[in-house]
């Protein structure tokens, strides 16, 4: 009951999406647009709603790719750092080499990616893994690097290796930080899969968007900006879901 | 039981309230706490007390005995869940609104970003009143602090950010002052000194006073009365008179009768904290 | 000794870091190893400081740095006016908080095609990089009028401050480190909005310099236009990294 009740609350406090929708539909009324320049929200639901099954392949490529592309970039990224880790030199070196390379603005590391590995599905998976890679780098190194001396010292004092450190301290103090890194590149990562589709890929989202507009089919190219938002939003929530979670398991 | 007596002879006093010339005056004030999940926490049960105008009172007790929570009713910073609390015959909220209380709390509050100077003068500018530069500069030089009007609270030592967050109360002469554990983070040797200079600074400008303290030697030092406290619910369990002639310098702090008052106002406390665990 | 050592070791490691990225670089593309799309670095530079390529990148960026300037200071004043206003109504706050969450995961090339008719080619680039730096900003700022200390508001209520008083006395100066905190966050994300619209149709700027040079095998020009991007945004960066520690220094 009080369930319910809090679901309900939840639901009031979206009026600023509700407000959107309104001023969307009451621009295009007093502007007097045709539903080529803008659709007004009704028709761009139905299209959404009706059509889902035309949406759906579209869906699940650019979903699969984002989710593929956080895993890999994550793994990867996870993997490096401890490497990285290991050596005190290395770590110095590679760290700000990292920073700078993060600061390349996706839009101007797509295209690159998309000259080296070629037009297509490699390019629009090797832009997302690339692209979660260096946060999961980033903040897992940082959170290896707050492993508190005392713990070095302890596990010195007990005669353990490195490893074991890793393995009982790394953990605790890498994955919270690992999965910050994955909350905050979940929305990136399907950012990233729709502009490299929209750039080249002929699946997807960003592919269909592209398609629909050079058909002049607003109310697709609309819906599927609404579709994106949503899967975008589901992403973001599926990822805090999981970095509560796992945060809750380890520490 | 004889909590019970003092506060039924108490109540005799006080319950015909809102006499001419009472500053604060609290009937049957209770403060009950929600701790969430339906759970709650009696502060304060009942308490009774009458301060008159121009008077000094201390409230001593245990942590935890609700002493600061009477201090955050006459404040308006906290309402009680029943009884009444009044302030010059009126609200206390209204008073606040009318900028007429000043307050110190253990924690400095100082602005970081502002210089002394600024700080002492915010109260002015609160109020929407032009800063009177004359009464700042006298503050200043009142709590001690000349030549440090332009430094930030963090250029200060703990013992001279408690003078600038006084002085800063004192600013719009405020018809009542609330001090909630001004002193409770300074050393003892720069505590006694402060206590000195609010003596001081009190016998300069007379404000009806209420400080709230652990420290049973601050409180005779400085009060004309000491209201005793017990915690959970928080009580009145005692109110002291103090008579020893101001300033109270060391002939009074080292005399027996001192002694003999800390001695009994300590032993209450220590029986409270025994029948508190 | 060695405290005084250890940021001269940073800074050479730092130093080794980026000089070890250039050389990789400049090898990968010396010896092809990533086939004819990676050039070596020297043949960027080379086009850098030829008059057409100098002019031509300046150019752009310039548009594009407009841009992100223009969309930050909207989106900042956007955001922070939003977060003061969720301050002081109470009521307005969880929607504000969700529409701003929303706002994060919204994927921005979602956007163009509306803005593109509504607010047309030359300012989409400005309005995404707006939208980018909004959210960032909403979230800081909120944060940072959230952690005023209790001490510090009973004061100002016990000297009976109206609310309005309350936000520019005590919580707008003691968000300012929390203000720069977020333009350190925008800054880049700005740029990256920026170039996002920019892909979209607009007349100039480094977003349509990097998809021509890129459809037009235009290697080096491609390289070039990803490395001022890239320098402007880790120039602001590092830019609002020097005011965020003056104002944690003048504020905190």
């Amino acid at each position: 009951m009080t369930r319910a009740l809090s679901f309900l609350r939840g639901l009031v406090h979206l009026w600023p999406v509700v407000l959107v929708f309104v001023a969307w539909d009451a621009w295009v009324v007093l502007n007097g647009y045709t539903s080529t320049v803008a659709p007004r929200p009704f028709p761009v639901v139905t299209d959404v709603v009706i059509g889902f099954g035309e949406y759906l392949p579209y869906i699940s490529y650019t979903l699969g790719v984002a989710l593929v592309g956080l895993l890999g970039g994550t793994l990867v990224g996870f993997a490096a750092a401890v490497v990285v880790w290991s050596s005190a030199a290395l770590a110095g070196v590679v760290t700000p080499a990292a920073l700078i390379i993060r600061s390349v603005p996706i839009t101007a590391l797509i295209p690159i990616i998309a000259r080296i590995v070629g037009y297509g599905d490699p390019a629009v998976l090797t832009s997302t893994v690339l692209i979660c890679f260096f946060p999961a780098f980033v903040f897992t190194l940082s959170g290896l690097a707050a492993i508190p001396a005392s713990g070095h010292d302890l596990f010195r004092v007990l005669g353990g290796n490195k490893l074991q450190v890793l393995a009982r301290l790394g953990v605790l103090y890498a994955v919270p930080n690992l999965m910050v890194s994955v909350r905050i590149t979940a929305p990136t990562a399907v950012l990233a899969a729709m502009l490299a589709e929209f750039l080249m890929g002929a699946h997807g989202l960003g592919a269909l968007f592209s398609e629909s507009r050079s058909y002049m089919d607003m109310e697709r190219a609309w819906g599927v900006a609404l579709v994106a938002t949503t899967v975008s939003v589901f992403v973001f929530l599926g990822a805090r879901a999981l970095e509560n979670r796992v945060v809750a398991r380890v520490t | 039981m004889s909590t019970s007596t003092i506060r039924t002879a108490q109540a005799e006093v006080d319950r015909p309230a809102a006499r001419p010339g009472a500053a604060v005056t609290i009937r049957g004030a209770e403060k009950v706490f929600s701790l969430g999940r339906g759970r709650t926490l009696q502060a304060l049960a009942e308490v009774d007390l009458e301060i008159a105008e121009g008077e000094f009172v201390a409230i001593i007790g245990p942590s935890g005995c609700g002493k600061s929570t009477v201090l955050r009713l006459a404040a308006g910073l906290d309402t009680p869940t029943n009884g009444a609390i009044e302030v010059f015959g009126d609200d206390p909220h209204r008073l606040a609104k009318q900028h007429r209380l000043g307050v110190a709390f253990q924690e400095h509050a100082l602005l970081p970003w502002a210089s002394v100077r600024a700080n002492i003068a915010l109260p002015f500018q609160v109020a929407g009143r032009r800063v009177d530069k004359a009464r700042v500069d006298e503050l200043i030089q009142l709590v001690g602090l000349v030549g440090f009007e332009d430094a930030r609270p963090k250029q200060l030592s703990g013992g001279m950010r408690q003078r600038a967050s006084i002085a800063r109360a004192l600013a719009l002469s405020p018809d009542l002052l609330l001090l909630d554990e001004p002193f409770g983070a300074l050393d003892a040797v720069t505590r006694r000194r402060m206590n000195a200079e609010l003596a001081r600074i009190w016998g300069e400008e007379k404000i009806t006073t209420i400080l709230v303290t652990h420290d049973v030697d601050e409180a005779l030092i400085l009060a004309d009365r000491v209201v005793v406290m017990t915690g959970r619910p928080g009580r009145i369990r005692k109110i002291a008179k103090v008579d020893f002639p101001r300033p109270r310098g060391f002939e009074t702090t080292r005399s027996p009768e001192f002694h003999d008052l800390v001695d009994e106002l300590t032993a209450l406390l220590d029986q409270v904290e025994g029948v508190d665990d | 000794m060695t405290a005084a050592a250890r940021p001269g070791t940073a800074a050479l490691f730092g130093i080794g870091g980026a000089l070890l990225v250039v050389v990789a670089a400049q090898l990968v593309g010396q010896f092809q190893l990533a086939g004819r799309a990676w050039p070596p670095l020297t043949d960027v530079l080379a086009y850098v400081t030829t008059p057409a390529g100098s002019g031509l990148l300046l150019r752009n960026g310039l548009v594009t740095l407009t841009a992100a300037a223009q969309g930050l200071l909207l989106g900042v004043v956007v955001a922070v006016f939003g977060a003061a206003l969720a301050l002081v109504v109470p009521m307005l706050r969880p929607g504000f908080e969700r529409f701003a969450a929303i706002l994060n995961a919204f994927p921005t090339i979602a956007l163009a095609p509306l803005l593109i008719t509504t607010a047309g080619r030359e300012d989409t680039p400005m309005v995404i990089a707006a939208l980018s730096v909004g959210f960032v900003m909403f979230v800081t700022m909120t944060s940072g009028f959230a952690n005023v200390p209790a001490a510090h508001s009973d004061v100002l209520t016990v000297l009976g401050s109206s609310r309005v008083q309350r936000l520019v006395r005590l919580e707008l100066p003691r968000a300012v480190p929390s203000f720069f905190d977020g333009l350190t966050l925008s800054a880049p994300a700005a740029i990256l909005g920026a170039t996002i619209g920019e892909w979209f149709g607009a007349p100039k700027g480094l977003g349509l310099l990097l998809v021509s040079a890129m459809q037009n095998y235009q290697m080096p020009l491609l390289w070039s236009a990803a490395l001022v991007a890239t320098a402007l945004s880790l120039a602001a960066y590092i830019v609002f990294v020097q005011f965020q520690r003056i104002a944690v220094r003048r504020f905190g």
